[in-house]
């Protein structure tokens, strides 16, 4: 038995039972049941299973639960904390991420199956990057390794203008 | 008490009309629930479509706590219905679209199934339900109000007359009311004398036709109506398929053949040591692994494909030769036409000179983002419930009890959200369903499957790749008197399930076949003639049942008829060194049409001038810049589309700088959720247009990575503009699905406007541009 591990996911320390080789987007979904970050590919070429790992965005499909051990790891579901902790504040007042409040507003969502991931480099992108063009933008969601991020239903447009929203707002 | 209602059902046909009862007075609680009378219950009914009975739930319930909850078998798919059907109901019932509650696709939740593409008829029963239940709870309110029902006003769910005041929850409350309104048809099953196999997959009809709001009065019908499920997708808190969890449930990972022909020589072993709670499951060529652990599941099963034999099978004749072998095949006689092919003939013949060509495009795919994923729960009393993301729970529903050769009311198909997927399970079938009833019965025990992406690009049904031949004649005034069509391709009805293929169980009879699929513009062109020939599907004698399944993609069929139509209209404007948007305003008289291309030019600023570019060169080196345009009529909508594009010469790149889409789908319901779909599909279509081709070898499909199949990237997406024109007098025409269609003409003419040449197939990848490039240097 190997010894366990202890892996801090949307602001808590868990303790994960899962065998250290399994994939983070297993031990999210099956032993944290967490349903934000989904399975598009599991080869790191779709974006759909992405999390923030100590704030950058990984493929949860192909990174061992192990590699994560004492790191924080954000899902879809832990940005209303990490805009919170953002600002200064320590509780979760139900507040959402600007990134979600944007998703909504612009109605981005068709199908809805990669927003999650598309929401996480969102996030990502604005933490480094407060005023991103729309060039910036495509860039991102295409050009940074691994993979573009893909979504079959185009909302590209959408996730664009969702993005601007987001920067707005963060700004202000 | 008992109420009959007006509608324009003869009263010779009692059963059928719409009444209203009251069962009885409650303590507490009370509701109106409207359900139905079929056909078969009445004493003219015409002979019973199936003397099954199923309890059918109701389609709306009032309740006394404010509640309105509507059930309709049909599903979201991504395209704004489950924003489009509440508009719909609250526009009749005069309540705000938020007061409803919308239960979707359950089979044992939902009366009437039906496509969940279908919109139209979707809306249609649902406006049905709606001003059914209104006139009922008019009636209601003029005996509580002493007043006469014409003096009634309502809003919000309140009823008025003069000073007087009573809501829709007052009305119902304390009492048990029972709404049947009258309906046709039935419920799915399968029939080997149908063109898929399947019969009943339009659902319920509702009959009559009960006073309905005048469009022109429309208040809620018309607004930008938020899809209800946004928030929760948003937030994380939406079930997906892929969610479903059960006590005891195994995960699958399935072991496909080597090829979608081979069957199974020998299956493999699993080391109990390193996989202690691996499973293998074996039926006939099907091969899975279970576990109760996930990631246990995926190990396991790659450890056991590598060591599972299967015989070799080489029975297709490779994505390079396609047009070869659809060029090869022995056509029958055209199994559909349309219009006379001897006054065509000679028409042509006649004319003063003809523009003729071939058109081809490859094999595509659906390509959800998720591959499909099942959870199926066979019970010890043998009964099945399934969760799917089926876009058709009943036609579903009705196959896998063909399947388990079980009734299909020992079948429930609960429906959730999944990934979009443009058209492939219609008809119910092609989904990870079949493999999961078929180990669920095995192990006992809910299983679910969960498909690789490897799994989904190789295994499921494909969109087929198809060759069209296509002349026109011109007079001496380059106006077409005459043109011919022949259209060649495999089937795309092919919607078995591919587990119960596999596993040698029962399946679908489709018939190899296909159907004019355009829908005609151009009234002044005098003669025309389209023709259709169907094929089996490739490699359809393949020994393990599977080959190379054709099924219906999104705008299917006119997708690529009128790739083929649109792009010959092209080639002729430019023949006659006139503009193509002049030259298509030439050959029809819709006034409707003429205003939408109007309006779409406009917004693109489009320049009359024919093509190609006299001035192809930017500012930028050697880049060539061009235009092209395309219309399309389809489900009492126009479209029409403008691409602008930059061919750089030296990469053979084509980048669509933007795109301009115009609509007009009679009533538009909500213009936001409408914009939202032309976006999408346009993405969709310029991806077709530029990237999208399944390959595969003797046996097998090969482009089964993204990498491999390659699709748009948020880079490579354009401007998009869009324009929208909507009209109360039209009634309501199909909007969420064409758009992609308007892509490939557009694109595909704006290469020649830039380039001079005539690309005749798509994709328009860097390489095939590249060849075309050369061949023109070679030959000139
Ligand atoms: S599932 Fe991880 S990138 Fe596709
Ligand atoms: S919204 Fe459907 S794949 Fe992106």
């Amino acid at each position: 038995m190997a010894d366990q591990l202890t892996t801090n996911v949307n602001g808590h320390d868990r303790a994960i039972t899962s065998a250290p080789e399994t994939p983070l987007l297993y031990v999210l979904r099956n032993e944290l049941r967490l349903s934000g970050p989904r399975y598009g590919c599991g080869l790191a070429q779709c974006g759909a299973c992405a999390v923030l790992v100590d704030g950058a965005e990984v493929r949860s499909c192909i990174t061992p639960i192990a590699a994560t051990a004492g790191k924080k790891v954000t899902t879809l579901e832990g940005l209303p904390l990490l805009w919170a902790q953002s600002k200064g504040a320590t509780a979760d007042g139900g507040t959402l991420h600007p990134v979600q409040q944007a998703w909504i507003d612009e109605q981005v969502p068709q199908c809805g199956y990669c927003q999650s991931g598309m929401m996480i480099a969102a996030a990502e992108l604005l933490a480094t990057n407060p005023s991103p063009s729309v060039a910036q933008i495509k860039d991102a969601y295409t050009n940074k390794p691994p993979s573009p991020h893909l979504c079959r239903c185009g909302t590209y447009a959408a996730i664009i203008r969702a993005v601007q929203r987001a920067s707005m707002t963060m700004k202000s | 008490m008992n109420v009959t209602l007006p509608s324009s059902i003869p009263t010779s046909s009692r059963a059928l009309l719409p009444r209203l009862t009251r069962r009885g007075f409650l303590q507490s609680g009370g509701a109106l629930i409207v359900s139905l009378a079929t056909p078969r219950l009445g004493a003219q009914a015409p002979q019973a479509s199936s003397s099954r009975s199923i309890s059918i739930a109701s389609w709306l319930e009032l309740r006394d706590d404010g509640a309105i909850i509507v059930r309709t078998g049909r599903t979201e798919i991504g395209t704004g219905m489950s924003g489009f059907y509440p508009q719909i109901i609250a526009e009749e019932l005069c309540v705000r679209p938020d007061t409803i509650r919308l239960i979707m696709g359950d089979t044992d939740r939902t009366p009437d199934g039906g496509y969940s593409a279908g919109f139209l008829s979707g809306a249609d029963n649902l406006r049905k339900v709606g001003a059914y239940t209104y006139q009922a709870l008019l009636r209601l309110a003029s005996k509580k109000l002493r007043a006469p029902v014409d003096s009634l006003t309502v809003e919000d769910g309140i009823v008025s007359s003069n000073e007087q005041k009573i809501s829709y929850t007052d009305l119902v409350r304390n009492q048990r009311l029972d709404l049947t309104i009258p309906v046709s048809g039935g419920t799915a099953s399968v029939d080997p004398k149908s063109w898929n196999g399947l019969s009943g997959l339009d659902g319920l009809v509702v009959l009559g036709n009960p006073p309905t709001r005048p469009m022109s009065k429309y208040k809620i019908v018309g607004t930008s109506n938020p899809m209800p499920g946004i928030p929760d997708k948003v937030t994380g808190r939406t079930q997906w398929t892929c969610d479903v969890t059960l006590p005891n449930m195994l995960h699958a990972r399935m072991v496909r053949p080597a090829t979608l022909g081979s069957t199974l020589l020998s299956v493999g072993t699993l080391d109990k040591t390193i996989f202690p709670n691996a499973q293998v499951i074996v039926k006939k060529n099907l091969v899975a692994v279970v576990s109760p652990n996930e990631w246990e599941a995926v190990s396991a099963s790659q450890t056991l494909a590598a060591n599972t034999r299967w015989t070799n099978w080489a029975g297709l004749p490779t994505s390079d030769k396609l047009t070869e072998a659809l060029r090869s095949h022995k056509w029958a006689t055209p199994p559909e036409g349309k219009g006379s092919t001897e006054e065509t003939v000679a028409a042509l013949s006649a004319s003063a000179r003809q523009v003729s060509a071939t058109y081809e495009q490859p094999f595509i795919k659906h390509a959800p983002i998720g591959p499909f994923v099942a959870v199926a729960d066979v019970h010890a009393d043998g009964s099945v419930t399934v969760w799917s993301h089926s876009a058709n729970s009943q036609g579903l529903r009705a196959q896998i009890a063909n399947t388990l050769s079980i009734s299909v009311e020992k079948v429930v198909v609960r429906w959730l959200d999944h990934a979009g997927q443009f058209g492939r399970t219609t008809f119910g079938g092609d989904g990870a369903e079949g493999d999961a009833v078929i180990l669920s019965q095995i192990t006992g025990k809910p299983v679910r499957v969960q498909w690789t992406l490897q799994d989904d690009l190789a295994w499921s049904a494909s969109s087929p790749g198809w060759v069209e031949d296509i002349a026109c004649g011109l007079d001496a005034n380059n106006h077409i008197t005459a043109l011919k069509s022949s259209f060649y391709s495999p089937q795309s009805n092919d919607a078995r399930i591919v587990g119960a293929i596999l596993a040698g169980m029962p399946t679908l009879q489709p018939k190899p076949g296909y159907w004019v699929a355009t829908e005609w513009a151009y009234d002044r062109i005098a003669h025309r003639r389209e023709e259709v020939y169907g094929m089996p599907n490739l490699g359809d004698d393949s020994p393990n049942g599977v080959g190379m399944r054709g099924i219906i993609m999104r705008t299917p069929g006119q997708r690529q008829q009128n790739f083929a139509l649109e792009s010959l209209l092209n080639e002729a404007a430019a023949a006659t060194g006139t503009d193509p948007i002049a030259f298509r305003i030439r050959h029809t008289s819709d006034q409707r049409l003429i205003d939408l291309i109007h309006a779409t030019a406009k917004a693109a600023e489009w320049q009359p001038r024919p093509s190609p570019n006299p001035n192809p060169r930017g500012t930028e080196g050697n880049q060539l810049h061009g235009r092209g345009m395309c219309l399309m009529v389809r489900q009492n909508a126009c479209w029409a589309g403008i691409a602008e594009i930059i061919v750089t010469p030296s990469t053979g790149v084509i980048q669509v700088t933007r795109f301009t889409i115009g609509a007009d789908p009679g009533k538009i319901i909500n213009p936001r959720q409408l914009e939202r779909c032309m976006l999408s599909g346009v993405v969709m279509g310029i991806s077709e247009a530029l990237k999208e081709e399944t390959t595969f070898d003797t046996g097998k499909i090969t482009s089964t990575l993204w990498t491999s199949y390659k699709i748009l990237t948020m880079a490579e997406m354009p401007e998009i503009k869009t324009v929208q024109i909507s009209r109360d007098d039209k009634g309501y025409g199909g909007g969420s699905e064409a758009a992609n269609a308007v892509c490939p003409p557009a694109i595909a003419a704006a290469f020649h406007d830039a380039t001079g040449i005539h690309s005749r197939r798509i994709p328009l990848t860097p390489a095939y541009v590249t060849r075309l490039l050369q061949i023109r240097r070679t030959a000139s």
